[in-house]
C-alpha cells in the first residue's frame, strides 16, 4: 500500500496582485487528498488560483506546494502530476476526440502507443466510446465537457483541477458529470473543483474551501460545515395536516409545506413527543430527517460576517 | 441460470498508468509531431492533405523533367542538357514561402483562437518548448520539401550519367552544400511564418501578412534597386525578404554574391546579407519568445 504522506495542497500567504486589483490576498490553506470544492462567486480568484497551482502564473507573494512539490521550484514536476479542465471552450473543433485526447496524453509525457490506449480507455470511462472518432465540432456541450474531462485524466494525474465542470450543462448532464467527478475519488485521484454552484460541492466534495474577493472565508470538511438547524422534516404522505394538528396539541411548532411537515425540535424529549404523535395516530412514516444548513447559507453567513 | 454468451456490459473502470513517463523533451516532441500532422493534413480530410502534397509534387517536377531529359538524351549528346542546377533548385524551393503562408497560420492560429494554449501549458511544457516545437515542425517540413526534390535530382542524374560512381565522387560538394542552404532557407521561412502566425488568431490575416510581406518587400526592393548597370546592384536588395536566403545560398555555392543578382557589386554585400539574415531570424525568434513569455510569468 502506498502511503501518501504529503497533503494534497499547502498554500502559505498566497497573494496575487494585478495593477489595480488584488486577485488573491494572503490565502493560507492546507488541503487533504480527496474531493475538494473551491467555492466563490465569479471573480473570487478561483481561476487565478488554478493558474498559480499550474505554475503558469507566479504569485506576488507566498508559496504553493502541490503533492509535496514546490510550484515555484519545479513547475514542470507539478504539471506532470496535474490534470486541468478549464471552464471555457478549449478544444480543437476540427479534430476527433480520440486524436485530441491521445495528443494530450503524449503531451503529458506518455509514449504514443500508451497515450492512444489510454485515450480509448478514458473516453470509454467518460461515456464517449462511440463518439470518439467524430470531430469535436459536432459535439453537444455535454460531450465537449466530457472530452475536456477526458483530456485532463489521460495523463493519469494525482490531482485534477476542474474549473466549473457543470457549466452550461442541462440537469441530466450535470448529474452525470457530478457522478463522474465523484467516481474519480474512488480511483484514488484527488480533485479540486472550482464552482460557484454550492449544490454541486455539497453533492460531491468531502472538503470545502470558500473564498470571497481573494480572501479565505472558510476551509473545512463539508459535513462539519453543514450545521444542524433544529428543524426536523417529516414525510407522512397525504396526512401532513393531521400530523401538524397532533403536534400542536402536544405543544410542538410545526408547519406543513410542499407535502412535508417541518417541526421545530429541541432536545430528545421533544423528539420522543414527535415519535409518539406519529405512532398514536398510526401515520405512515416515509421519511424523518434532521434538516441541515445548506452550503449557500454557510457561505452567505460567513462571507457576510467577514465583509 | 446464467446467460453466459448472451453478451454483457462491462465497466472497465479506471486503470492507473505505471509505465515510463517523459518530461519536457517528450512533451515538446509530442507537440512537434502533432504540428507536423496538422501541417500535412494527416488524420484530417483529403482537402487538408491536398495543398501540401500538390506543392511537393510541383517543386519536384523540375527534378523529374531534368532527369527525364538526361535519360532520353543519354546516348545522343556529349554535353548533357541541364535545365536546372542544384544551386538554382534552391531558388525554386523559395516558392515554398507560399506553403508557409498557408500552413504556418494553420499550425499557430487555432491554438489561440480555440483557446487550446491553457491546456497545452497545463502539461510539462514551457513557452520556449512550444516555440521550438512549432518552428521545428514547419522548418522540418520545409527542409524535407526542399531537400527531397534535390535528392531526386541527384540520384536521377547519377543514374543517367555514364558512370554513377564518377558522378557521385565528382559532386561530393553537393552533398553538404545542398543540405546547408536548404536548412538556412527552411529555418528562415519557418521563423518568419511562425512569428507572423503568432501575432494573430486569424489564419486569413496571418496568411495574408506572410504573402504581403513577400510582395511588398519584393516590390520595394525592385523599385529601390532599379536597373542593374554594369553589375552594380544596391544594398536595398536586402529589403527583399523572399530572396534574402538566396544570397546566402550563393555564398555557400559560389563563395561570393552572384554577379547577376541585385546585390552584385555592393561592397561587403555577402556580409550584409548574412547580418540581415541573422537579424531577421533573431527578431522572429524574439517575437515568438515574447508572445509565449506569459507561460513562465
Amino acid at each position: 500500500m502506498v502511503v501518501l504522506a504529503s497533503p494534497l495542497l499547502r498554500i502559505d500567504r498566497l497573494t496575487k496582485r494585478y495593477p489595480g486589483v488584488t486577485a488573491l490576498d494572503g490565502l493560507t490553506i492546507e488541503l487533504p487528498r480527496g474531493l475538494v470544492g473551491l467555492v466563490g462567486a465569479n471573480g473570487a480568484g478561483k481561476t487565478t488560483m488554478f493558474r498559480m497551482l499550474l505554475g503558469i502564473s507566479k504569485p506576488t507573494e507566498g508559496s504553493i506546494e502541490v503533492c509535496g512539490i514546490d510550484v515555484a521550484k519545479d513547475p514542470i514536476g507539478v504539471r506532470s502530476r496535474l490534470g486541468y479542465m478549464p471552464e471555457h471552450d478549449c478544444l480543437p473543433l476540427d479534430q476527433t476526440a480520440a486524436d485530441v485526447v491521445s495528443t494530450f496524453g503524449e503531451l503529458s509525457g506518455l509514449p504514443a502507443r500508451a497515450a492512444r490506449q489510454r485515450a480509448s480507455d478514458i473516453l470509454d470511462l467518460v461515456g464517449l466510446d462511440e463518439a470518439r472518432f467524430r470531430p469535436i465540432g459536432g459535439f453537444s456541450t455535454g460531450m465537449r465537457q466530457r472530452t475536456k474531462l477526458a483530456q485532463a485524466l489521460v495523463g493519469d494525474p494525482e490531482l485534477v483541477l476542474l474549473d466549473e465542470p457543470t457549466a452550461g450543462l442541462d440537469p441530466l448532464g450535470r448529474e452525470e458529470m457530478l457522478a463522474l467527478v465523484a467516481r474519480l475519488g474512488t480511483f484514488g485521484i484527488s480533485v479540486i473543483m472550482a464552482t460557484h454552484l454550492l449544490d454541486d460541492v455539497q453533492q460531491v466534495c468531502d472538503h470545502v474551501v470558500m473564498i470571497d474577493a481573494g480572501r479565505l472565508v472558510v476551509s473545512g470538511g463539508t459535513d462539519s460545515l453543514l450545521e444542524r438547524t433544529g428543524l426536523v422534516t417529516v414525510d407522512v404522505g397525504v396526512r401532513g395536516d393531521e400530523l401538524v394538528a397532533g403536534l400542536v396539541l402536544v405543544g410542538l411548532a410545526a408547519v406543513a409545506e410542499d407535502g412535508l411537515v417541518e417541526v421545530t425540535v429541541e432536545g430528545n424529549h421533544q423528539m420522543d413527543l414527535l415519535r409518539d404523535v406519529i405512532a398514536e395516530r398510526g401515520l405512515p412514516l416515509y421519511r424523518l430527517s434532521t434538516r441541515l444548513t445548506s452550503l449557500d447559507e454557510v457561505f452567505l453567513r460567513l462571507a457576510g460576517t467577514q465583509s | 441460470m446464467s446467460m453466459a454468451g448472451a453478451g454483457a456490459v462491462y465497466d472497465r473502470g479506471y486503470r492507473p498508468y505505471d509505465g515510463p513517463r517523459g518530461r519536457r523533451g517528450a512533451a515538446t516532441f509530442a507537440l512537434y509531431k502533432a504540428s507536423i500532422r496538422r501541417a500535412l493534413g494527416l488524420r484530417r480530410t483529403w482537402r487538408q492533405k491536398f495543398a501540401p502534397f500538390v506543392l511537393l509534387g510541383i517543386v519536384t517536377i523540375p527534378a523529374v523533367v531534368n532527369v527525364g531529359i538526361g535519360y532520353v538524351t543519354r546516348d545522343r549528346l556529349d554535353n548533357k542538357i541541364e535545365i536546372i542546377t542544384y544551386r538554382n533548385y534552391v531558388g525554386v524551393s523559395s516558392a515554398l514561402l507560399l506553403f508557409v503562408a498557408l500552413v504556418a497560420p494553420d499550425v499557430m492560429c487555432p491554438d489561440r483562437r480555440q483557446k487550446v494554449l491553457p491546456l497545452m501549458f497545463a502539461r510539462p511544457l514551457t513557452g520556449v518548448d512550444y516555440v521550438i516545437a512549432k518552428v521545428g515542425a514547419i522548418g522540418s517540413i520545409l527542409f524535407a520539401f526542399s531537400f527531397l526534390p534535390q535528392v531526386v535530382l541527384f540520384v536521377g542524374n547519377m543514374l543517367v550519367s555514364d558512370s554513377a560512381g564518377k558522378y557521385f565522387t565528382g559532386h561530393l560538394d553537393i552533398l553538404w552544400r545542398v543540405p546547408v542552404t536548404v536548412l538556412m532557407l527552411a529555418a528562415f521561412y519557418a521563423v518568419v511564418g511562425v512569428a507572423i502566425g503568432s501575432l494573430t488568431d486569424r489564419r486569413i490575416v496571418a496568411g495574408s501578412a506572410v504573402i504581403g510581406l513577400l510582395l511588398i518587400t519584393s516590390i520595394a526592393s525592385s523599385v529601390m534597386v532599379g536597373e542593374i548597370v554594369n553589375g552594380h546592384g544596391s544594398i536595398a536588395a536586402l529589403v527583399n525578404v523572399l530572396s534574402l536566403p538566396l544570397y546566402l545560398r550563393d555564398l555557400v555555392f559560389l563563395g561570393h554574391i552572384d554577379p547577376t543578382s541585385p546585390l552584385a557589386g555592393v561592397s561587403n554585400g555577402g556580409l550584409f546579407a548574412v547580418a540581415t539574415y541573422v537579424a531577421i531570424l533573431l527578431v522572429g525568434v524574439g517575437v515568438l519568445l515574447q508572445r509565449y513569455r506569459w507561460v513562465e510569468h
